[in-house]
Order: structure tokens, then C-alpha cells, then sequence
């Protein structure tokens, strides 16, 4: 299996706080890999330093064999890795066209746009239907679709999600694993951040439990599903 | 609720007439109106007219008083315009006897408050005895109260059910006749409407005189530069307040390009004009390197002490041999055209408008490009827009040196119509004014920026009679403006969402891409309204 993400040893700062204190993992070609941890365990620090937004002082990121540690998140882009950040945040004040439009702001070919529009459309109709309606009126659920989507409007070669279900009634969650899984199956490549541990992990192909800035343990999705330590802390097991 | 109603509008509206007594607003508007009648005698004329602005503004008092009423009964408006009239009228019914009784008693008002000339009292009393004036004021705002009640009711009363039903029914069959549906969708209606624009503009000068035509080119310059700050603040979201440093590299370069001194080099006005666009660009760009690294606060007083930089590096002794210090730059020449000056008010004014059309199609052409979406997108989102592939930094330059292009061809039409510049054109003052062009017109509207220059610029202007009083006046307008409309006089749509309810959407149509058949979005609203509340 093609390596598509090595991530090895990075520590990442937000002035003195250690945030991420020597994190490695990596993501093969076609896999979804899910990161589940406690709040404030790292999750969306390791997300945000693959992606650019901020960067390691030490260790690196390997993209498609290319070294894109320093990089600015506008150039990550372009090398097909985006995200669909925590908190979702679409542009409110912009239509939903326009969320996707921005989205696909690094593919310049308009037949190709065009044609990741209706892919998109195509996973959420009902996106289509709303298409003129600003992104601030949207509920919960579409917004997240929203951001899933305007981060598919660029063909990424690795899809970051952090925390898609986050404030969603349980069957939106559904909806939109059933999506990620089929998006998944359909050829991207996608790496999760869940605090929905047994969902998350359920369609995932590996995990990795980050604690603290570290990872503690790691393993297939089937394999964390079952692990002890994984049921009492993440499933709420005893 | 009528009495309780009446009784505040009343009290607010006497409030305001005593003020504006004070300073003199029904006299300049009595000097004002008999200058535009001349065949009336004068003292007639100052009757009439006192009488007509008590009127007026007794009729705003009670249709405001009578907004909050209830529909129905005819009776609540008109009660409560009455108590509203009757209540202003005792006000200044009351103030007037005081003041005529002294004013007969040659007492001198204007040692205390210079507007209160005897002739003025005499305006305001109607020429009457003391006692019958106060009884006039009485008569008039109770009158005109009611009739503004009643005018409100009219507006919004129970009547305008089935016509205003057959209004909208007419309106919305017109709109599904195919004609129409092809006409509003055809690119030629657009350049139709545009060409009627222009033409309506264009002709408004030939009936100008000097001094309007004047006030109008002020107005122009500050449609350009507004156009131009409004890319930066309401487009890309930098708050600059600096703007003015770039209207100085306008108008200087055009100075110093074409005046007789202190440099002397004598050039054409249209090459300085190319040089003052592109060196204000520049100016921009190279000055917001180190500047647009820095958000929002920060950015502002950065910018703002820029401003005040260029002002005083342009009056110091140092560059004096440059800039001609303190005194500034004189003879600065005009545009000709095939060898014609244009040097009238007028053929300046056309001039500016040209311009004007010529800024707004290019913002337009922004507006809807990619370089508008990202600016847009990093003004609502810096980290996801810059995560979308958006190079933040660039964008900002751009947006920068754009607004200070557009300030520097202000700079240097305004150099070049008075002839002359100086450092205390340039003060902070420019800058504020500029902002408050684009914040009162409504921010990312081109309408708006348009709006906010007649209200900034041009309403001084017309308000110029009340001479001392005028910032004043002023002030209160603009502050009654912003508490009325606080997204600004012409918001763009997207503003009037962040200003209206939250949890109440509002459906725009865009243009979309794929073209999609229209989404009934009014269903889908009112869906999602019931699915919250089950
Ligand atoms: N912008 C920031 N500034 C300072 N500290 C931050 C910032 N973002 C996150 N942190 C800290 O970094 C740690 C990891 O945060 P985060 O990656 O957001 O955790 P998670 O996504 O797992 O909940 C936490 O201790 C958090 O307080
Ligand atoms: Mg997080």
C-alpha cells in the first residue's frame, strides 16, 4: 500500500504550550484513520499543523514523499490536502455556491469545477436545493455538509475532518458517517478526528489514541473498538 | 396607549424644536425658501414660510407618535398625532412668548444666542402678539399632528389590505409573463438601464451653476476615494485609516509634476495623472508589507499614524525644497482635452463623473471575480480562507494598493481642480471622512458609498446657512442616521443579514452556476420553522 501521510515526531507550541509533544503516525492510500482523544489531547493540533495553519517547530510532514512541514496552509492546498475544520465555520455571510465556489478556489478549470460541483451535489442533495441560501441559515447538519463538501470542491488526495458530528442529533450522525464511508469507499482518502469514538472507529481501517499531546495507542479500527482502555475512557464503558 | 404615546413623541419633538430654534434652523430655512420664491413679498413670505416648516414638522412628530399604535382603530392614530402636536406645540409655544415678549421689550436675545435675531422671533411669532403666537404654535402642531397620525394610519391602515394585495398580485403575474422573466434575465436590459444612468447623469450638470457644480465635484471626489477604501474595509475587511496618506501622493505628485515650482518640471496633466494612480498603487503596496501582517485593531492605528506621517513629512522644514513645506504647491494645472482647458466647474464635474463610471465598472468587474470571492472570504474567515488556498497576504496587498490608487486619482483631481495643495488638506480629518463615507452609505455597496457622499459631503453644503452650527447639526443628523439605519443608508445584502434577526434567514438569489431551476426556499423556511418548534 502507497503512503500518502507520514507524520514523524512533531512537536507543535502555541507560545510555551507544548501541544503536541512528538506525535508520529501515518495514512496509506484509500484509508480512513481516525484520531480519537479526550478534549484538548492535541486533536485538531495535529490536523492544523498537517495542514499548515500552524507549524511544527520540530519533526516533519511528509506529503506524497515531498517535505511540507514549513509550508503555508494556501500552498498545502494545492498539494491536495484540505480540511474541514473544527466548528465547521462556512462562510455565513456567502450562498452556499459561493462556500463551494471558494472552495474550489485552487482548480482553475472550469469543466473540471463543474464537474466536482455536481460530484458534490450528488452526496448532498440537499445542498442543491439551498444552493442560493447564505450559509449562516443553514442548520447544523447542512452547514457540516457544507464544509465537507466546499472541502471536496478542490479533489483533495487526503480529506482532514475534524470532528464532523460535533453537536449533531444522532441520526444527522449517522447521515454523515454513512457519507464519510462512502466517499471513503469511492476513492479519498481521509483522515479523522472524532470525539464519537465507537462511530468513528467502526468504519475506520486504523486509529491512533492521542493522550496529552502523545500518542498512546494505536491499532485497526476493529482492534481499538475492543481494547479495554479505549471502551472505559472514549466509549464510556466500565 | 395613544395618550402615552403622543405624549413622548410630543416631548422629543419639543425637545428638538427648542434646539433647533436655538440655533436657527427655522430662520436659514425661511432665508432659503424665499430665495427660491421670489414673487412673494418678503414679510408675507416669512409667515408662509415659518408656518409651512412648523407644519411639516409637526406632521413628522405625529407620524412618529402614531407608529407604534395599533392598526385599527383610526382614532388611536389620529389621538395620538394630536396629543403628539398639541404637546411640541406648547413647547414651543411657550418658548416663543418668552422670547417675543422680550424681543418686543427690546431686550437684544443675540448678546446670549447669536441666532435669535429680532427678525428671526418676528419669523417665528408670525409677526403676532405674543400670546396669539403661542396660540398659533398651539393651532399648527395640533393640526399638523393629527394630519401626520392620520397620514401614518393611511400608510399602514386596514384599507391597504385588498389594494395593496392587488398591487402585489399585478406585480407578481407581470413578473411571470415570459417577456418580462427573459428582459430581467437579458444582459441588454442590464446595459439598457446602465445607458440611462449615465445619460440621466450626465446631463444634471447642464443645470448647475458654478457653485453646485463644485459641491458636486467634492461629492465625485469622494465617490472615488470611498469606492477605494470600500474595496479595503468592505470588501477585504482591513480597517485603514490611513487613506489620506495616498490622497497626499495623489495630489502631490500632481503637483509637484506640473506647478511652476518648487520642482518645475512642468508636465502634462494626463502623465502626471497616470504617474499619481500609480505611484499612490504603489505607495500602497509597498507601505502595507510591514503594515497588513497586523490585524484589525492594530492595523488601524498603524494606518492611522501613516496618515499623519506623510502629513507632517510633507510640511517639514526638511522637504520644504521638495514639497514647498507649509505654504504648498500653487498653479498646479488642469486636464485639457484636444487642446481645450478644462477649467469650469462644470466641464470638471464631467470630468470626475467619467472617472466615477469608470471606478465603478471596475469594481463591479472585482466584485464578481475571484479576486472579489477571496477577498470576500478572507474578510469573513482569515485562517479558512488562506485554508481554501487563499494567499492572504497577497490579497490584502492587492486590496491595499488598489484602495490607494483609487485615492491617489482623489488626490489628484482635487489637487488639480483647486489649483493647489497644501499639507492642511491632507489632515486625518480626510481619512475619518472617507470611512464614514463607506460606514454611513453601507458597507460593500456601491450605491451605498454613492449615498454616503451626498449625505457626508453634500448635506454640509446645503446645511452651510446654518453657518457655526452646522457640525452640529450635522453630528445629530448622522447620529440619528446611524440609530435608524445602522447598516447604512444602502446596505448590500449580504450587511443586512449579519443586521437582521438571526433566526430569521434571508433568501437571496445569486446567480448559480449550474443554473438550477429556483429552489423554494419560503417552503423550505417555513419547514424548518415548524421542525423547530415540534
Ligand atoms: N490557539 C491556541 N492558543 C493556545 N493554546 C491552544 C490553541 N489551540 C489549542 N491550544 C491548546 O493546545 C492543546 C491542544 O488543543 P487541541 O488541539 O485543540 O485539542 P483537541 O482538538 O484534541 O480538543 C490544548 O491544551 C489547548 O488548550
Ligand atoms: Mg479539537
Amino acid at each position: 500500500m502507497r503512503q500518502v501521510l507520514s507524520v514523524d515526531s512533531i512537536h507543535t507550541f502555541y507560545g510555551n504550550i507544548h501541544a503536541l509533544q512528538g506525535i508520529s503516525l501515518e495514512v496509506n492510500e484509500g484509508e480512513i484513520v481516525t484520531l480519537i482523544g479526550g478534549n484538548g489531547a492535541g486533536k485538531s493540533t495535529t490536523l492544523n499543523t498537517i495542514c499548515g495553519v500552524v507549524h511544527a517547530r520540530e519533526g516533519q510532514v511528509v506529503f506524497e514523499g515531498e517535505d511540507i512541514t514549513t509550508l503555508p496552509s494556501h500552498d498545502i492546498v494545492l498539494k491536495g490536502i484540505t480540511q474541514s475544520p473544527e466548528g465547521r465555520r462556512i462562510f455565513a455571510r456567502l450562498s452556499v455556491l459561493e462556500n463551494l465556489t471558494l472552495g474550489a478556489y485552487t482548480r482553475r478549470d472550469r469543466a473540471e469545477f463543474k464537474r466536482n460541483l455536481e460530484l458534490v451535489f450528488e452526496l448532498f442533495p440537499r445542498l442543491k436545493e439551498r444552493q442560493t441560501q447564505f450559509g449562516g441559515t443553514l442548520s447544523g447538519g447542512e452547514q457540516q455538509m457544507l464544509a465537507i463538501g466546499r472541502a471536496m470542491m478542490a479533489q483533495p488526495r487526503l480529506l482532514l475532518l475534524d470532528e464532523p458530528s460535533m453537536g449533531l442529533a444522532p441520526i444527522l450522525v449517522q447521515e454523515i458517517f454513512t457519507i464519510i464511508d462512502r466517499l471513503n469507499r469511492e476513492g479519498t482518502t481521509i483522515l479523522l478526528v472524532e470525539q464519537n469514538a465507537q462511530i468513528a472507529l467502526s468504519i475506520s481501517d486504523r486509529g491512533y489514541v492521542l493522550q496529552a499531546g502523545q500518542i498512546v495507542l494505536t491499532g485497526s479500527g476493529q482492534e481499538l473498538l475492543t481494547n479495554p482502555m479505549v471502551r472505559e475512557a472514549y466509549l464510556g464503558e466500565l | 396607549m395613544a395618550i402615552r404615546n403622543g405624549t413622548r413623541a410630543g416631548l422629543i419633538f419639543g425637545f428638538i424644536m427648542v434646539f433647533l430654534i436655538l440655533i436657527g434652523v427655522p430662520e436659514t430655512i425661511n432665508v432659503i425658501l424665499q430665495e427660491a420664491t421670489t414673487n412673494i413679498d418678503v414679510e408675507t413670505g416669512q409667515v408662509i414660510n415659518t408656518a409651512a416648516f412648523l407644519f411639516v414638522m409637526g406632521v413628522v412628530a405625529g407620524f412618529a407618535a402614531a407608529r407604534k399604535e395599533e392598526p385599527d382603530p383610526l382614532s388611536g392614530a389620529v389621538l395620538s398625532g394630536l396629543i403628539a402636536g398639541l404637546i411640541t406645540g406648547a413647547t414651543t409655544g411657550l418658548m416663543i412668548i418668552i422670547l417675543r415678549s422680550l424681543a418686543l421689550s427690546e431686550i437684544d436675545l443675540r448678546e446670549y444666542l447669536d441666532k435669535l435675531s429680532p427678525t428671526a422671533i418676528e419669523s417665528l411669532a408670525l409677526r403676532l402678539s405674543p400670546i396669539l403666537a403661542g396660540g398659533a404654535h398651539v393651532l399648527i402642531f395640533a393640526l399638523s399632528g393629527a394630519t401626520g397620525g392620520l397620514l401614518n394610519w393611511i400608510g399602514r391602515g386596514p384599507w391597504r389590505g385588498p389594494v395593496g394585495q392587488m398591487i402585489s398580485n399585478t406585480r407578481d403575474r407581470l413578473a411571470r409573463l415570459p417577456i418580462v422573466a427573459q428582459a430581467q434575465n437579458s444582459p441588454i436590459t442590464r446595459y439598457v438601464v446602465w445607458a440611462a444612468v449615465i445619460a440621466v447623469v450626465m446631463i444634471v450638470p447642464q443645470f448647475l451653476n458654478d457653485y453646485w457644480s463644485f459641491v458636486l465635484g467634492t461629492v465625485g471626489i469622494y465617490v472615488i476615494m470611498g469606492l477605494g477604501l470600500n474595496i479595503v474595509v468592505g470588501m477585504a475587511g482591513l480597517l485603514d485609516l490611513g487613506n489620506v496618506a495616498f490622497f497626499a501622493v495623489g495630489a502631490y505628485t500632481v503637483g509637484l509634476l506640473t506647478a511652476p515650482e518648487p520642482v518645475g518640471v512642468l508636465w502634462d496633466f494626463w502623465t502626471a495623472l497616470i504617474f499619481g494612480i500609480v505611484l499612490a498603487g504603489l505607495a500602497g503596496v509597498i507601505l502595507g508589507v510591514p503594515v497588513l501582517r497586523l490585524r484589525g485593531d492594530y492595523l488601524a492605528i498603524v494606518t492611522l499614524g501613516l496618515g499623519e506621517i506623510i502629513r507632517i513629512l510633507i510640511r517639514s522644514d526638511l522637504l520644504k525644497d521638495f514639497t514647498g513645506g507649509p505654504r504648498g504647491v500653487r498653479d498646479i494645472s488642469g486636464p485639457s482635452l484636444f487642446g481645450l482647458e478644462i477649467g469650469s466647474e462644470r466641464t470638471f464635474l464631467y470630468f470626475i463623473l467619467v472617472g466615477i463610471f469608470l471606478l465603478i465598472f471596475v469594481t463591479i468587474r472585482l466584485k464578481n471575480s475571484r479576486v472579489g470571492r477571496a477577498w470576500i472570504a478572507m474578510r469573513e474567515d482569515e485562517t479558512v480562507a488562506q485554508a481554501m488556498g487563499i494567499n492572504t497576504l497577497n490579497y490584502k496587498l492587492l486590496a491595499f494598493g488598489m484602495g490607494a490608487a483609487f485615492a491617489g486619482l482623489g488626490g489628484v483631481l482635487f489637487a488639480s481642480r483647486n489649483q493647489f495643495t497644501g499639507p492642511e488638506d491632507h489632515t486625518l480629518l480626510v481619512s475619518i471622512n472617507v470611512l464614514a463615507v463607506v460606514i454611513v452609505g453601507g458597507m460593500n455597496s456601491i450605491p451605498g458609498v454613492i449615498l454616503g457622499a451626498f449625505a457626508l459631503k453634500g448635506l454640509p453644503e446645503i446645511l452651510r446657512q446654518l453657518d457655526e452650527y452646522r457640525v452640529l447639526v450635522f453630528g445629530g443628523l448622522l447620529v440619528v442616521m446611524m440609530i435608524l439605519r445602522p447598516e447604512g443608508l444602502w446596505p448590500s445584502q449580504r450587511t443586512r443579514l449579519q443586521f437582521s434577526d438571526e433566526d430569521e434567514p434571508v433568501p437571496i438569489e445569486l446567480s448559480s452556476a449550474t443554473s438550477a431551476a429556483p429552489t423554494p426556499i419560503k417552503a423550505d423556511v417555513e419547514e424548518q420553522k415548524q421542525a423547530a418548534t415540534r
